[in-house]
């Protein structure tokens, strides 16, 4: 039987993706979402994944970015 | 930093900034927590922030001012904003620029001075400081609105009327060994003297010279008090004259246009003013005496009553303590901004206390030292370490007259012998060490005690804790105190106390302008971001916050940028400095690359054999550090910096870290930078985080990090290490085997709380019986026996 899966060609740098790796492995958003691990700068993920999976990056960079704008230089 | 900043005329910018000041608030004061309020006048506490409440709001959250601030005619030619909320605004490309920022410096503290606009901040503190000075509320009012494009608005005028009114009226004076409390307002002694508290600590004595108020009233011939340099050396006069010429004399003659009539007009009576006295010479003033011993009293009395005692020293006619005869060198030259800071604390003759504030590198040491030699009194300088000690000993021996007799250092390692000695060289901790001291140093300390001293200067002013510095003061018995510091902030709020405790500050230097003019270093701050390599990312996300320290600072990449970087400045024939705060990672990229380290452990004498190859070895250019050298290290040599790990997000640390490289170097003007401060920053980690924060005292003083994402020839760069997976995968290996201890940052002995230490152990070592086994000793009978008498040891067993 032939399974069809919708899926996303991710590109990033190599550290990125082990954060993914890592979102992946911890279930830190429900569930596995990889679907393929291409080689060392692009994964195959599932797509219905996309949205929560931005929000979590857009978590990651906001906690190592100090918000100058805000606090005033 | 982002844009520069752009005003949209009268609607400045107000959320922002709004939320800024939430934050700011731990530098300025904080008078949250209880017990610290004690002591600090009402109108201190007064906040002038929330009054802008009723300003409306728009979209981007600027203030719409307009109703409150109406736009002068000729507003082009004028340079300041005034906001309602106690911030002032300036423009620096404006003509009247240098009368504006002298005048701002002395009322106001600066917030934040890039190139275009400065933006400086109205607080109950430099207010206080501004009347210490010798500035009147009439005319701080008066000038601000000549300088303002804009009418002042009614809260602020409020503001500093409460703030100046009461303030500086009163001096506590020092004269020939006995307190006055001098005021040249009559009116206000009466008032004070009908406290009762007040009452009891006068010293009434039948005098002549006393009026029907019991008040001595003596006018002054001030005249004859000379003005700071020129007792000093006949070299420190020339050096005076050309600081107000700059000022007022030939600028406004270069544009004579562009600078309204009324503001040079004015501009030169504040600056004659604040110079030479003359006028306010001649006031009459009256004063009363007060009992020694109720100092303290009168002080705490007079701050509740609103009206803060000003302590200024009257050296010239102090006869009941020697002077120390040494002299500025003629070889010596005060820089104009020295020459300024120093005229404030000398302004009317007598030497008033407060904060200097001047970058690293700039010469704080040759402004303590001119201090010393114009009060020409016993003189004690508190320093933070034995290195620094002997640091300032040699500027005493190279400006001044000094010689070895006269300099006395108290330090653990070195015991001059202080009888009969002018100057004494110590540390903080040396005066406030509480255990047993060796019966040399309680015979000096006990000297100490005894002595009455001219001067205190205070290096490093911001670093000591304010309890430490409560003790020193109940220690030291001194005239007057001088605190010197680069930077005059702390992550916590202590810095309101040292506004008490020593004084308000008299002086604080603009860096960009020093740069501009040579003083010190120019500086490129660059950030270079190093990417994580999978493996460490992967082991970064993983583990627990104390090792993810260790992974992002032993990062390969890093650990390449690094190499090449200090290969790059070799070949450029540089002096490189590297800092670690991680003693781990500082032991590891030293051992690797074949170079000195210095920390903690490092013997004295190590560390200046280090230090000396490092200055005159052409061979050793590059040496690594630890955080034992952020302060008070002098290396003159060196002009690149490269930070590999720092202590989380301290912007004093990057400041004084910065302050190692300012020292102006040769060639100053031929190129555009002479000086590198490197970060190193491992990308997606915390250290981003850290990083943005550190940098915000530097750029608040107008400097611009260079961000770095690859730094160009790094590829074409042969045999930099760990270029290959497996030798990665070894130094992973190895930081995932460091202990926890590893991961660590330094302690410096002294310096915050004891750390935490884990080691491995069982119940038994818990209860304290770990090698401690229960044994009952057979022999004990026989054995107590051994002690007995004789006569005893017959009849028993």
């Amino acid at each position: 039987m032939v399974n069809v899966m919708k899926g996303i060609l991710v590109e990033c740098d190599a550290a990125m993706k082990q954060f993914l790796l890592h979102l992946d492995e911890t279930f830190a958003l429900g569930k596995k979402f990889i679907i393929q691990d291409l080689d060392e700068r692009h994964l195959f993920i599932s797509a219905d994944i996309l949205e929560t999976l931005q929000t979590k990056v857009d978590d990651l960079m906001d906690q190592i970015s100090f918000p100058l704008a805000d606090k005033g230089l | 930093m982002g844009p520069p900043k752009r005003f949209k005329k009268d609607n400045d910018k107000g959320k922002w900034k709004k939320r800024k000041e939430d934050h700011d608030e731990y530098f300025d004061d904080d008078h949250g927590d209880g017990g610290d309020t004690e002591g600090i006048p009402d109108a201190a506490k007064n906040d002038i922030e929330k009054q802008d409440e009723g300003a409306v709001e728009d979209e981007f959250g600027a203030k719409d001012y307009r109703s409150q601030m109406i736009l002068k005619p000729d507003n082009s030619s004028r340079p300041l904003w005034v906001a309602p909320n106690g911030h002032i605004f300036l423009e620096s490309f404006s003509p009247v620029y240098k009368h504006a920022h002298d005048f701002l410096i002395a009322i106001s503290e600066p917030v934040c001075r890039p190139e275009h606009i400065h933006e400086y901040k109205l607080t109950a503190y430099s207010l206080y400081a501004a009347v210490s000075v010798g500035l009147q509320t009439h005319d701080i009012i008066e000038y601000l609105k000549r300088l303002s494009k804009t009418s002042i608005p009614d809260g602020i005028i409020e503001f500093i009327q409460l703030c100046t009114l009461s303030y500086g009226k009163v001096k506590l004076v020092l004269k020939h060994n006995k307190y006055f409390v001098e005021s040249p307002f009559p009116e206000v002694l009466q008032k004070l003297l009908k406290d009762p508290v007040i009452q009891e600590c006068r010293l009434r004595r039948n005098l002549d010279e006393t009026d029907k108020d019991g008040f001595i009233t003596n006018v002054q011939d001030k005249t004859k008090a000379p003005q700071f340099g020129t007792k000093t050396s006949a070299t420190a006069t020339p050096t005076t004259a050309p600081a107000p010429a700059e000022g007022n004399g030939e600028q406004p003659s270069a544009e004579p246009v562009a600078v309204p009539e009324d503001i040079s007009t004015f501009y030169d009576k504040i600056d004659k003013e604040d110079e030479d006295e003359e006028e306010e010479a001649q006031l009459k003033t009256v004063s009363f005496e007060v009992n020694q011993e109720k100092i303290e009293v009168i002080q705490k009395r007079c701050i509740e009553l609103e009206h803060p005692l000003l302590a200024e020293y009257d050296f010239r006619n102090d006869t009941v303590n020697p002077d120390i005869n040494f002299d500025l060198k003629p070889s010596a030259v005060l820089r104009p901004y020295q020459e300024k800071s120093l005229r404030k604390m000398f302004g009317n003759g007598r030497a008033r206390s407060g904060v200097i504030v001047l970058p690293c590198g700039a010469g704080k040491s040759l402004v303590g030292v001119t201090a010393c030699c114009t009060v020409r009194k016993r003189a004690l300088v508190l320093c933070n370490s034995g290195v620094s000690v002997e640091q300032w000993k040699q500027q005493f021996k190279m400006w001044s007259t000094a010689d070895d007799s006269m300099i006395c250092r108290f330090t653990s390692e070195a015991k001059d012998k202080p009888m009969g000695c002018g100057i004494l060289v110590t540390t903080y901790s040396m005066i406030t060490h509480t255990q047993k001291r060796s019966w040399e140093a309680e015979q000096t300390m006990k000297w100490l005690q005894e002595q009455e001293w001219g001067i205190m200067v205070l290096d490093e002013v911001h670093t000591i804790p304010a309890k430490m510095f409560r003790r020193v003061l109940t220690i030291v018995q001194s005239h007057c105190k001088l605190g010197l510091t680069a930077t005059l902030l702390r992550e916590d709020d202590k810095i309101a106390d040292l506004n008490f405790l020593i004084g308000p500050k008299l002086y604080e230097a603009n860096w960009l302008e020093l740069q501009k003019r040579g003083f010190i270093a120019r500086v490129q701050c660059a950030e270079v971001w190093c990417p994580m390599t999978p493996e460490f990312y992967r082991e970064y996300l993983s583990c627990k916050t104390s090792k993810k320290l260790l992974l992002y600072v032993m990062n390969p990449s890093k650990f390449r940028c690094c190499q090449y970087l200090i290969r790059y400045h070799e070949r450029r024939g540089d002096k490189t400095i590297v800092f670690s705060d991680n003693v781990f990672a500082l032991k590891h990229y030293a051992i690797k690359m074949n170079k000195p380290y210095i920390y903690g452990p490092t013997s004295q004498s190590e560390r200046i054999q280090i230090l000396q190859n490092f200055k005159f070895n052409t061979k050793v250019n590059t040496i690594f550090v630890s955080k034992v050298a952020d302060t008070s290290f002098d290396l003159p040599e060196a002009n690149v910096l490269i930070q590999i790990s720092s202590h989380g997000g301290s912007r004093r640390q990057e400041a004084q870290r910065l302050g190692r490289i300012l020292r102006a170097k040769k060639g100053a003007i031929a190129e555009e930078y002479n000086a590198f401060f490197y970060t190193l920053v491992s990308q997606d980690t915390m250290e981003m985080n850290y990083s943005r924060k550190r940098q915000r005292f530097l750029v608040n003083q107008g400097y611009a990090y260079k961000v770095i994402t690859k730094l160009a020839g790094m590829d074409e760069e042969p045999d930099l290490m760990y270029k290959t997976r497996e030798e990665q995968g070894q130094l992973l290996q190895q930081v995932l085997s460091a202990s926890d201890m590893d991961a660590d940052e330094e302690r410096i002995p002294g310096e915050g709380p004891r750390p935490a230490m884990r080691r491995p152990g069982n119940m038994a070592s818990m209860s304290g019986a770990d090698d401690t086994v229960y044994y009952e000793y057979k022999k004990s009978a026989a054995s107590s026996t051994a002690n007995k008498h004789p006569l005893f040891k017959k009849f028993r067993t």
